[in-house]
C-alpha cells in the first residue's frame, strides 16, 4: 500500500538511489514541489507542506551492510524500526531507536530527529548516525560521514541531516551505531521519580500520570542491586505510549522536568534526566502557556502529531519562536535544494 | 590605517603581537607543518572577536583561530599571512549548573581545568584527548576531539549543547541550547569539528558527565600486537563496551617507561589498557569478562590497577606517549585514521609493512576500542628527503585504511595535513556539497582558508543534471 | 646576531622538543599572558630559530628569554626530556655576551661579586636590620620593598661559616653544609635547625671555611665565567666531606648541577636538607615526633620540586613532626620570587606572589612550610604577617626539641 500525502496529486516511490536522483533532477528542472514520506508516522510534525507530489521511500528497503562485530548497520531509508529489530535481535544487538513505532522508517526517524526513550544512555539519534546519503533537491547523491564509529573527516553531514525534515533533500540511506544487548533488564516501579537519583546513569526514568518507572539494564548483578530502589515489574521493558494522535512535546533543561510535570493536567510521558515531557493534547489553551514557559527557560514546545488532516491549518504554530540565524539556515538549505522543492516551509520560520 | 593599527585600536598594544619572533612562534602547532603569521591577536571578549572579524574583512585578510596549538593536523597553522586569533585568554568558566549538568565556558579554558573545576559537583567533561592537560575547549570544539574515553562517551560533539559563534560580518549568534532537540537545523553539530573554517566559537555550553562510582583499569600484556588487537574485538563481541580500550606497542612502551618509570612491562610486544566504569557490580562483572577474553586471546599477564594512584599513572603513561617519543628521534609524524574494528589486525599488520618498506621506525599507541589507529613514525627532518619519505608512507597508510572502509581522520581533523587526501574518501558530489556548506557560512573565504577542503572542491560547473563520471576526483 | 658563545643552546637540547604543548599549563608566565613567546614551547622555538638563522639575538629575543622565571616546571612535565633549564641558561649567556647593558653589568657585579662577598653581605644585612628596626621599609623603592618585607627579623649571629657541630656519639659521617649568601646572614634559624637535626641523627656537621656563594643566580642570569669560578671554589672547599648539604633548595639544585660547570663536580654526593632528613626519618635515624601540631600548608619551591623532583620529602618531614600537610596547588606554579626575578619583573612577580598567598590562606593552615629562602621571603611579603612561614626542617627541629624538653622534664619529675 502506498501512502499518498494529503493534498498531493501524484505519488512516486523510486526503487533505487539512482532512480531517486533521476526523479529529483526531473522535478527540480520542472520546479515541482514534493513532500517526502516514509512510514507516515511523523507527517504531523512541523509546518504543513503544500506540495505537488509525494515521494515515498518505501521501496528503498534494502539492508545494505550489517557488521555485527563492528556494531554498525547500514540500511536504506525505507527500512522500518520493526525490520531493524527483527534483524538485530538474533545477534543480541540494538540500534536503540524509538521503541514504540514499529512501522516508522529509519529515514523518517532520522529526518525528524526522533530519539526514543533510551537516549540518556545512548545519546540522541543524532549522535548515532555515522553516515548518511541524501539525494539533494537538484538530484545530486551526496554522502557524508562514514561507516566507522569515530570519524572527523569533513563537515558533519549526518548531524546536519538528522532532524532536517528533508531540508537537505531525501535521506536515502544511513549507517547506524549499534550496542550489544545487556545480560539483564528490569522495569522498576518507583514511588517517586526522584528515587532514581541515587542510581548512576539509569537507562531511562519515565513518569506518567499513572506513576514512575526506572528502566535498568546491564550485568545481572548490577540490575539486581539497582532494582532495590523500587518494585520490579518486569524483567523486560514495557514502554508507555499515547493512544491517539494529537500530541506535543515540552523540551526543557533536564532539571526542570518536575516543574513541567507540575504544570500539567493532561496525560503525559515525562523523560526525567532528558528534559522531554510529551503531552496528549492539542488544546491551545494548554499549549500556549506551556510554550511561553518552555521558551522562557531556553527550551521549546513542539507539536509532534495532529489528529486532523496534516495539510489542514494547525490550531497552534507547530514550532513556536524560530531559532536564530534564519538567513544562514536558508543559505545552507539552498546549497542542497536550490529551488526548495523538498518539504518546502516545513522547518521553523516556514523555511 | 594599517591592519595592525586597526587591531591595536580594538585590543590595545599589549594584545596585538606583530614582532617577527611572535609570528614565528605562532607558526606551528604540535604537528609537522610550519607557516608564519602576519599578526597575532589575543581577544578577551566576544565583542572584541566580532570587531577583529570586521577589521580583517575590511583589510581582506583571513583569520586563523587558535587554542593551545596542540593539534596535529595543522589546523591552527597559518597558510597565507593570516591574522592568528588566539582564544587562550577567553578562559572563564561561568554558570556551572550541577542540576542540569552543564556549564558555559570560554574557548580558552583548558580541558583538564574544566574537569577539575566541576569535580566538586562530582562531574567532569568526558572528552579527554591525550593533550587534555594543555588543550583548550575551543580547540576540542574545532576538531571535535576524542580521547580514550570517547569509546563509551562519544567525541566532543556529543558533549557540546550550544555554541556562541562569531560569523562572517561579525554577526554573533548562539546555536543549540540547554534543552534537548533544539528546533531548526543543527548548526551546532556542523560547527563542532569545522576546524575554525566556518566561524569563531567564543563560548561553549558543555554537557558534564557524572563521575562513575567505580572504575577499574586493567593492564594486559601480550606477546604479539595481533593477539592484543584480537582481544579488543573479542571484548566488544562479548557484549562489553568498556569506558576505554587502548593499545600500545613495545617501542612506545619503552619510550614512555624510560621517562615515567611507571613499571610498564617493556618485554611485552603490546599492552592493552582496558577501563570499565559504572556501578560496582557492573564494573566487577565487566572486568571479569575482559580478564577472561584477554587471557583466552593469549595475554601473558593481566593486572588490575590497585588504587587511584596506580590508575592515574597508567593513564599518564598512555597520555604522554607522543611526547615521550621525542627522546628517540628529533621529529615524529603521528597519524590518525579509523578502520572498522574488525579490520584492525590486518590494518596494523599492513601499517608495519609500509613502515618497513620506507625504512622507517614505526610505533603505535591508539584507541583500539573504536578502531582509531595512531601509527607514529620517527625521523630526523634535518636529513634530506626524510620528511618526504615519511609523508609518502603516511599517505600510503591512509590509502590502505580507506580501502578497508576506514576514514582519513578519527579525531585529529583534516586541517592542512589531509586536505589533499579528501578525494580518497569523498566523491565529487560529496566534496562539492562540503564546499557549499563552507560557502553558505563564509562566502568571503575569511575563516581558516586552505584547510579541510582541497583546492577546487567546489565544482561550479557541476551541471545540475549531468552526473559526474566515477573517479573524477580520485 | 646569531649565537656567539660556546654556552649557547645546542641543536641537541632544542630538537628534543616536539612542540606537544604539554608544558604550557605548567608555565606561570604562559598562564598569565597566553603568549607563545612567554611559554617554554615558544621560547625553545625562538632559540631554535636563532640557531637556524631565522631570528637573531635582538630585543624581542631578550624580552622573551628574560621574562622566564626559570622555575623549570616545564622540564618536570616534559615527556620528551627537554633540558629546558640548561637551554635557558645558554640563552641567557648569549644575552650576557651580546646585549651588554648597564643594568646587566650591574647585575653581573651584584651576582658575581657582591653575593659571594661575606663582608659586603654583612654590611647590607646591617643596613637592612637598621631599616627594619627603624620601620623605614615603606620608604624603599618598589621592586626592593617586597623582598625586604619578606625578610625575617635580623640580628644575632651574622655568619655560620667556619662552625662545626658534633653529635653525642661517634659521628656516622661528615656533612659539609653550604652556608649560602643571603641564607647565611638572613636565615640563621634554618641553619641552626639543620645543624641540630643532622647532629641529632649522628652526623658531624661542618660549615667549611673556604666556601662561597653557590653561583645559582649568576648561572641563571647567564654569567658563566663567574659561575665557573664560584663552582671551582666550592668544589675545593668541600673536598673533605662525605655529603654536601644545603638547606636552600635553589642552591641545592645548582650544586647538583656542578658537573656541568667544573670537571667532575663535587666528589661527595649533594643532598637537599629536606631530602636527607626525610631519608633519616625513613631509616629510623631520626624519630617520628609524638603529638599533633595541626595543619601546615606546603609550598613546593620550584627548584625542589621541578628541578630536583623532590615532592614527598617535605611532606614526610612535616608528618613526622606531627603536622598534617595540606596541598595548595596541584600545578605547583612558581610563587614569583625566582631569584632576582622579583626585582627585574616586579609586576609578574607580584601577581604570582599574590596568587600563591591566596592559595596558602585558602588552606586555612596557621603556618606554611617552604624549603627555599627566596620563596619564603616572597610568601612572607605577600602573606603580610597573616600566618607564619618556616622551613620544613625548622618545624621538625622545633617539634623534636619540644618533645625532648617534655621527655626530660617528665623524667626529671620521676
Amino acid at each position: 500500500m502506498s501512502l499518498l500525502a494529503p493534498g498531493t496529486t501524484a505519488h512516486h516511490a523510486p526503487g533505487s538511489v539512482d532512480e531517486m536522483a533521476e526523479l529529483y533532477r526531473r522535478l527540480d528542472a520542472d520546479g515541482t514541489t514534493t513532500v517526502v514520506i516514509g512510514g507516515g508516522n511523523h507527517l504531523g510534525v512541523g509546518n504543513p507542506v503544500l506540495a505537488d507530489v509525494s515521494v515515498a521511500t518505501e521501496a528503498l528497503d534494502a539492508i545494505i551492510d550489517y557488521q555485527p562485530d563492528d556494531l554498525t548497520l547500514t540500511v536504506e531509508a525505507g527500512v522500518t524500526m520493526g525490520a531493524i529489530d527483527e534483524l538485530l535481535d538474533p545477534h543480541r544487538q540494538t540500534a536503540a531507536l524509538p521503541e514504540t513505532e514499529p512501522t516508522a522508517t529509519i529515514g523518517g526517524v532520522v529526518a525528524a530527529g526522533i530519539s526514543g526513550y533510551r537516549r540518556s544512555r545512548f545519546g540522541p539519534t543524532r549522535d548515532r548516525v555515522l553516515e548518511v546519503t541524501v539525494v539533494t533537491g537538484d538530484g545530486r547523491v551526496v554522502t557524508g560521514g562514514a561507516r566507522v564509529v569515530k570519524n572527523v573527516s569533513g563537515y558533519d553531514l549526518p548531524r546536519l541531516a538528522t532532524g532536517s525534515f528533508g531540508a537537505l533533500g531525501v535521506i536515502v540511506s544511513v549507517c547506524l551505531k549499534l550496542w550489544p544487548e545487556p545480560e539483564s533488564r528490569a522495569t522498576v516501579r518507583l514511588d517517586d521519580p526522584a528515587d532514581a537519583d541515587s542510581l548512576y546513569r539509569p537507562l531511562a526514568v519515565l513518569e506518567t500520570e499513572e506513576g514512575a518507572w526506572a528502566y535498568l539494564q546491564g550485568p545481572a548483578s548490577e540490575v539486581a542491586s539497582s532494582a532495590s530502589i523500587g518494585i520490579v515489574q518486569s524483567d523486560g521493558f514495557t514502554w508507555p505510549t499515547f493512544d491517539a494522535p494529537g500530541t506535543a512535546e515540552m523540551r526543557v533543561p533536564p532539571a526542570l522536568v518536575p516543574d513541567a510535570v507540575q504544570r500539567l493536567n493532561v496525560p503525559f510521558i515525562a523523560q526525567h534526566g532528558v528534559g522531554i515531557v510529551a503531552m496528549a493534547t492539542e488544546d491551545p489553551d494548554v499549549l500556549e502557556p506551556a510554550r511561553s514557559w518552555c521558551e522562557s527557560v531556553g527550551g521549546s514546545l513542539v507539536v509532534t502529531s495532529r489528529s486532523g488532516p496534516v495539510d489542514a491549518a494547525p490550531s497552534i504554530d507547530p514550532w513556536g519562536t524560530p531559532p536564530p540565524a534564519q538567513s544562514l539556515q536558508r543559505r545552507l538549505i539552498a546549497a542542497f535544494d536550490p529551488r526548495r522543492i523538498v518539504n518546502r516551509g516545513r522547518l521553523p520560520g516556514g523555511i | 590605517m594599517s591592519l595592525v593599527s586597526d587591531l591595536i585600536a580594538v585590543l590595545g598594544r599589549d594584545r596585538v603581537l606583530d614582532d617577527r619572533l611572535d609570528s614565528w612562534t605562532y607558526g606551528k602547532d604540535a604537528g609537522v607543518f610550519r607557516g608564519e603569521a602576519d599578526v597575532v591577536v589575543l581577544p578577551e571578549s566576544t565583542e572584541e572577536v566580532a570587531e577583529i572579524v570586521r577589521v580583517a574583512e575590511r583589510h581582506s585578510t583571513s583569520i586563523v583561530p587558535r587554542g593551545a596549538g596542540t593539534g596535529l593536523a595543522g589546523g591552527a597553522v597559518p597558510v597565507d599571512r593570516n591574522v592568528i586569533v588566539s582564544m587562550i585568554r577567553m578562559n572563564e568558566i561561568t554558570d556551572v549548573d550541577p542540576e542540569n549538568r552543564t556549564a558555559w565556558v570560554g574557548p580558552g579554558v583548558v580541558n583538564l581545568d574544566l574537569s577539575r573545576h566541576t569535580e566538586v559537583h562530582g562531574l567532569h567533561f568526558a572528552p579527554d584527548p591525550s593533550s587534555q592537560s594543555a588543550c583548550t575547549i575551543g580547540g576540542n570544539v574545532g576538531n571535535n576531539s576524542g580521547g580514550p574515553h570517547c569509546l563509551a562517551e562519544g567525541t566532543t560533539v556529543n558533549h557540546v549543547l550550544a555554541v556562541e559563534v562569531v560569523l562572517a560580518g561579525g554577526e554573533v549568534v548562539t546555536v543549540g541550547g540547554g534543552a534537548p532537540d533544539p528546533i531548526g537545523l543543527d548548526l551546532r553539530g556542523i560547527l563542532v569539528g569545522s576546524e575554525g573554517t566556518l566561524g569563531i566559537v567564543t563560548k561553549v555550553l558543555v554537557k558534564l558527565t557524572p563521575n562513575a562510582p567505580d572504575v577499574r583499569t586493567l593492564l594486559c600484556a601480550f606477546d604479539s600486537v595481533e593477539d592484543a588487537a584480537r582481544a579488543v574485538s573479542g571484548i566488544i563481541a562479548a557484549g562489553v563496551v568498556p569506558a576505554a580500550l587502548e593499545l600500545m606497542d613495545q617501542r612506545m612502551t619503552e619510550a614512555v617507561e624510560n621517562w615515567l618509570k611507571a613499571g610498564l612491562p617493556t618485554d611485552a610486544a603490546a599492552i592493552l589498557l582496558a577501563e570499565v566504569s559504572g556501578g560496582t557490580a557492573a564494573v566487577k562483572a565487566e572486568a571479569a569478562v575482559i580478564r577472561e577474553v584477554a587471557t583466552s586471546s593469549g595475554a601473558s599477564s593481566v593486572s588490575l590497577a590497585a588504587d587511584e594512584a596506580e590508575r592515574q599513572i597508567l593513564w599518564k603513561a598512555r597520555k604522554s606517549a607522543f611526547g615521550a617519543v621525542a627522546q628517540t628521534a628529533p621529529d615524529y609524524y603521528l597519524h590518525d585514521t579509523t578502520v572498522p574494528r574488525t579490520r584492525l589486525v590486518e590494518a596494523m599488520t599492513e601499517a608495519y609493512a609500509i613502515g618497513d618498506k620506507y625504512d622507517l621506525v614505526m610505533m603505535n599507541v591508539f584507541h583500539a576500542g573504536d578502531g582509531n589507529l595512531h601509527p607514529l613514525m620517527t625521523f630526523d627532518a634535518s636529513q634530506p628527503g626524510s620528511f618526504e619519505r615519511v609523508r609518502a608512507a603516511a599517505d600510503e597508510i591512509v590509502e590502505m585504511c580507506v580501502s578497508k572502509g576506514g576514514v582519513l581522520s578519527g579525531e585529529h581533523g583534516i586541517g592542512k595535513e589531509k586536505r589533499d587526501l579528501m578525494g580518497l574518501m569523498f566523491d565529487a558530489p560529496a566534496l562539492d556539497a562540503q564546499a557549499r556548506i563552507k560557502e553558505a557560512f563564509d562566502p568571503g573565504g575569511l575563516f581558516n582558508p586552505h584547510k579541510i577542503l582541497p583546492q577546487g572542491s567546489r565544482c561550479f560547473d557541476f551541471g545540475r543534471t549531468v552526473p559526474v563520471p566515477d573517479g573524477a576526483w580520485i | 646576531m646569531a649565537y656567539v658563545t660556546s654556552e649557547a643552546p645546542t641543536r641537541r637540547e632544542l630538537s628534543a622538543c616536539v612542540q606537544c604543548g604539554l608544558c604550557l599549563p605548567h608555565c606561570p608566565t604562559f598562564r598569565l599572558t597566553g603568549r607563545e613567546s612567554a611559554g617554554p614551547r615558544g621560547r625553545l622555538m625562538a632559540m631554535s630559530a636563532v640557531l637556524d638563522g631565522v631570528l637573531t639575538v635582538d630585543e624581542a629575543f631578550d624580552d622573551a628569554m628574560s621574562y622566564c622565571l626559570q622555575c623549570r616546571a616545564c622540564e618536570a612535565v616534559c615527556p620528551g626530556l627537554v633540558p629546558f633549564g640548561r637551554a635557558m641558561e645558554g640563552a641567557r649567556a648569549e644575552l650576557d655576551a651580546q646585549r651588554p647593558s648597564t643594568r646587566r653589568s650591574v647585575r653581573k657585579l651584584i651576582l658575581g661579586s657582591v653575593l659571594p662577598n661575606r663582608r659586603l653581605i654583612g654590611l647590607a644585612t646591617f643596613g637592612a636590620s637598621v631599616v627594619q628596626r627603624l620601620r623605614l621599609g615603606r620608604l624603599l623603592p618598589g621592586p626592593i620593598r617586597s623582598p625586604f618585607n619578606g625578610m625575617r627579623s635580623l640580628g644575632g649571629r651574622q655568619s655560620w661559616v667556619g662552625r662545626e657541630a658534633l653529635p653525642a656519639q661517634d659521628p656516622i659521617g661528615t656533612i659539609g653544609l653550604l652556608a649560602g649568601c643571603v641564607m647565611d646572614s638572613w636565615f640563621g634559624p634554618v641553619h641552626d635547625a639543620t645543624i641540630g637535626v643532622l647532629t641529632a641523627a649522628g652526623y658531624r656537621v661542618t660549615v667549611p671555611e673556604q666556601q662561597t656563594c653557590c653561583g645559582a643566580l649568576a648561572a641563571h642570569d647567564g654569567h658563566t665565567a663567574v659561575t665557573r669560578e664560584l663552582a671551582e671554589t666550592n668544589r675545593n672547599a668541600f673536598a673533605d666531606v662525605d655529603l654536601v648539604v644545603s638547606d636552600a633548595a635553589g642552591c641545592t639544585a645548582h650544586l647538583k648541577d656542578y658537573d656541568h660547570w667544573v670537571d667532575g663536580g663535587f666528589q661527595a654526593e649533594v643532598r637537599d636538607a629536606t631530602e636527607l632528613v626525610a631519608e633519616l626519618i625513613d631509616t629510623g635515624r631520626l624519630p617520628i615526633v609524638p603529638g599533633e601540631r595541626g595543619t601546615v600548608a606546603v609550598q613546593d619551591p620550584c627548584h625542589l620540586r621541578h628541578a630536583q623532583r623532590i615532592t614527598t620529602a617535605p611532606r614526610s618531614i612535616l608528618s613526622a613532626a606531627g603536622y598534617t600537610p595540606l596541598e595548595i596547588d596541584p600545578d605547583a606554579l612558581c610563587c614569583g620570587a625566582a631569584g632576582i626575578y622579583s626585582v627585574l619583573h616586579p609586576d609578574t612577580s607580584q601577581e604570582l606572589g599574590a596568587r600563591k598567598a591566596s592559595q596558602v590562606l585558602g588552606s586555612g593552615a596557621p603556618v606554611v612550610a617552604s624549603a627555599n629562602p627566596g620563596c619564603e621571603m616572597q610568601l612572607r611579603s605577600h602573606l603580610d604577617g597573616k600566618i607564619a612561614v618556616a622551613h620544613p626542617v625548622e618545624l621538625y627541629w622545633r617539634a623534636l626539641s619540644e618533645s625532648r624538653l617534655d621527655t626530660s622534664s617528665r623524667s626529671g619529675a620521676l
